[in-house]
């Protein structure tokens, strides 16, 4: 990316200029307030919503977290599994990836009923959306690793155990983390899907409430709040790829 | 990755594997008792499917028709976009900003707005699928539509081709690999975006039957509304990979 | 010196290794893949002895079977059961080769995550030596190889020679006496190259070890090695070793000399010959595609 492109796409200067946009473009086409509301609005209702909303915004990140965390690490774990036990992998990987492309957000639904109306059950949403990113990426990292530098570490008699901390997890590490990063949007969406289907606090709870009373202000402070929670998880991820996971995967 | 379901040496684990589950959940349903509200088994499920297979086509149809209607209308409008985009640098600079702030924010968060613009009809899921399946197909078309290296276009260029002849010759080729990605997220995208708008607000489609079931604690009928969905799009699912190795048999 | 004077200097290198049990020695080494009717034979009835502290090239046209060879030697591929590779004259069974010889593959294979230091340090680590200790042994290399100043960089920010090099340092750290590089400069522009072969024999000859060096390149072929043997077309086998008296140490103007384009002259003609062979027999394999 050029220079130019680089310093438009930081993250202070997006939301600069989309604030910018936003701003212009009520006026200069003059859009009616239930499609998009003049931004001093949207940001009256925030102060007024203030207190529900950082309640909200807690407890949305709390659920999409814990899920994901422990999705990530059952994923991690089941990738592994996969890529070191050739059988396993051939049965079940084909049936990972087919529910990959399962609506599985409509799983949301039968968990509801397991878990009742309680934070645990947004957490096994998120959770459960988490995991299969990671655990496909995981193994598809795993089984990626360039045969020329495994056999270059056998040749100095390196053990399986060795050959798996020097050579296969640090080669697979970025694919994981874009496992991760596309795990880490699913758990949000899970997280606030989950949370229509019954409960008192979160980012989903005040959205399908504004829906309901027909507040598009709401509405708006809502999504940007929504944005902001997942421009933060995701940002959060970027930052670490950055800082310790920056190689290439080849 | 293609799942290549050719051979039986691939297909037999996997049958294998997913007979062994199915089995493993029915005998462990019927043995240790689970109350259906619990977790019917898969064959109480798929008498449900029968039995109640009048709402759950109706709900399918109404479903599929919205989830095809969205992702046309949202690849052509993503298509179309990168084109623009791709044509048009200082565009391209401008729009980038913007579209990165609409996708860092989960496409479900958008299912109330729409629905309080298109309301509760069709409509508004075929707006939210196309919207979901523009932005990932937007994306991943200007990447591949950029990823020629400037040495292959000053090549063509040095032949005398126009900024048209480029696009056609070099970067629409290019970004065929990348479209067929987009379109395979758009496609999951648009689909959990769809049945989740029918369970916030609709007359039909799956999630709405779905939705109604969990109200009522009808765990089959629930059950039942997730199989079918989920067959479903990996019906569409299977279409999209034959349509990658029709669209990019080259790789 | 005469082409006679060259043939007698082989023989008394023969004769003296006689004395001493080869360092490596391959006995009717043969590979094989898949079975009768589209057997591939890739190896085949390979003799060949290398005395301790010798510097021996092979040669052989692209796709001769040097790597395969290479593989076997180095204990990643079994030799078919009717040959036998020796290591200072003791036979090894199959997998007892790993860990015994210093590989170098052809690609530098460095990885990414790691600096210039710990990439030089990871055969130690393997071994189990402690990271501090393994460090401190490879800082004190840093000058010979050229790498001073370097041991915190990461690999994609070296030249191709500099990445070069630390494979190389990675390979002398992993202190075995054999040492088997694998087209280590194939990659090199001729410039960088020319400098590289230089330093290579300036370190075997300070900390000689026994090397068993593969290239497609005559001259570097001659210029490094005490001898040079000729791989014939797939399936490979030795066709020929050539003994290089040339005086060491060597340096550039080597190559220019009438002794060494004489040894050219013949080692060309003979290398040609396999590379026309692999040219005749892909353009038979391709008319038979054609026609069928």
């Amino acid at each position: 990316m050029t220079m130019r492109g680089r310093i438009l796409t930081s993250p202070p200067v997006t939301v600069l200029l989309v604030a910018l946009a936003w701003l212009a473009v009520v006026p200069l086409f003059n859009i009616e307030p239930r499609y998009l509301p003049p931004l001093g609005d949207v940001y009256a209702e925030a102060v007024k919503l203030w207190p529900d909303l950082l309640a909200g915004f807690w407890r949305t990140f709390l659920e999409t977290f814990i899920g994901f965390i422990a999705g990530a690490l059952i994923g991690i774990g089941f990738g592994t599994a996969f890529a070191y036990v050739r059988l396993l992998e051939r049965a079940f990987f084909p049936i990972f990836v087919a529910l990959q492309s399962v609506p599985v957000i409509a799983f949301g639904a039968i968990v509801v009923i397991w878990f009742g109306n309680t934070i645990l059950a947004k957490v096994v949403i998120a959770l459960y959306l988490a995991f299969f990113p990671v655990a496909v990426n995981t193994l598809r990292g795993l089984s990626g690793v360039n045969p020329g530098r495994a056999a270059l570490l056998s040749s100095f008699g390196a053990s399986n155990w060795q050959s798996f901390l020097m050579l296969a997890l640090p080669s697979a590490a970025p694919v994981i983390m874009t496992g991760l990063k596309l795990g880490i949007s699913l758990s949000l969406a899970g997280a606030i899907v989950g949370e229509w289907f019954g409960d008192t606090v979160g980012l989903g709870v005040l959205l399908l409430q504004a829906l309901y009373f027909e507040q598009v202000t709401r509405v708006w402070v809502l999504i940007i709040a929504c944005g902001l929670l997942g421009a933060l998880l995701y940002g959060a991820l970027s930052l670490i790829e950055r800082r310790y996971v920056w190689w290439q995967f080849d | 990755m293609a799942i290549r379901l050719n051979g039986l040496r691939t297909a037999l684990p996997v049958g294998l594997a997913l007979a062994g589950l199915l089995l493993a959940w029915e005998a462990a349903v019927r043995l240790f008792g689970v109350p259906a509200f619990v977790l019917p088994g898969p064959s109480g499920i798929l008498v449900t499917i029968a039995e109640k297979s009048n709402i759950l086509s109706a709900g399918l149809l109404v479903t599929l028709t919205e989830v095809a209607g969205g992702f046309a209308i949202g690849t052509f409008i993503g298509v179309a976009l990168a084109i623009v985009l791709v044509l048009v640098p200082p565009l391209e600079l401008m729009a980038i900003p913007l579209v990165i702030a609409i996708n860092s924010v989960p496409s479900v968060a958008f299912v109330p707005l729409v629905l309080l613009w298109f309301g509760l009809g069709m409509a508004s899921k075929i707006a939210l699928a196309a919207f979901a399946v523009a932005i990932v197909v937007l994306l991943n078309t200007l990447q591949g539509l950029k990823r020629p290296e400037s040495e292959a276009i000053n090549l063509l260029r040095s032949f005398g081709a126009s900024r048209f002849g480029i696009l056609f010759r070099l970067r629409l080729p290019a970004a065929m690999p990348f479209l067929v990605t987009g379109l395979r997220v758009g496609l999951a995208r648009s689909t959990i975006v769809v049945i989740v708008a029918e369970m916030m607000g609709g007359y039909g489609g799956l999630g709405q039957v779905i939705y109604q079931a969990t109200a009522m604690m009808d765990s089959l009928t629930v059950w039942a509304g997730v199989v079918v969905a989920s067959m479903a799009s990996l019906g569409l699912y299977g279409l999209l990979v034959a349509l990658d190795r029709k669209l990019v048999w080259w790789r | 010196m005469s082409s006679e004077g060259i043939q007698n200097g082989g023989m008394a290198a023969r004769s003296k290794a006689s004395v001493i049990p080869p360092h490596l020695q391959l006995v009717n080494v043969w590979k094989r893949f898949g079975s009768e009717p589209n057997r591939t034979v890739a190896v085949s009835n390979v003799d060949l002895s290398i005395a301790p502290g010798e510097f021996v090239t092979l040669i052989g046209p692209s796709g001769c079977g040097k790597s395969t060879l290479f593989n076997m030697i180095a204990g990643l591929l079994p030799p078919d059961s009717d040959g036998s590779i020796l290591l200072s004259g003791q036979p090894q069974p199959d997998g007892a080769l790993l860990g015994k010889i210093a590989f170098m593959p052809q690609k530098d294979l460095l990885f990414p995550w790691r600096t210039v230091l710990d990439n030089a340090t990871l055969a130690l680590e393997v071994e189990g030596m402690s990271r501090r200790k393994a460090r401190a042994k490879a800082e004190s290399l840093f000058p010979e190889f050229g790498l001073m100043g370097f041991e915190r960089h990461y690999p994609h920010e070296l030249s191709g020679g500099m990445r070069q090099r630390v494979a190389l340092m990675r390979t002398f750290l992993f202190e075995r006496d054999l040492i088997l590089l694998d087209e280590p400069f194939g990659a090199l522009d001729a410039l960088t190259r020319a400098m590289m072969q230089r330093w290579l024999l300036d370190i075997w000859e300070r900390h000689k070890r026994t090397v068993l060096f593969i290239t497609h390149d005559i001259d570097e072929a001659i210029f490094l090695g005490d001898k040079v043997m000729v791989m014939t077309a797939r399936p490979g086998t030795i066709k020929q070793t050539e003994t290089i008296a040339l005086p060491r140490p060597r340096d550039a103007s080597v190559i220019t000399s009438p002794d060494f384009m004489e040894i050219k002259r013949r080692l060309l003609a003979s290398v040609e010959e396999e590379s026309m062979k692999t040219f005749a027999l892909s353009r038979d394999a391709a008319d038979r595609k054609t026609m069928s």
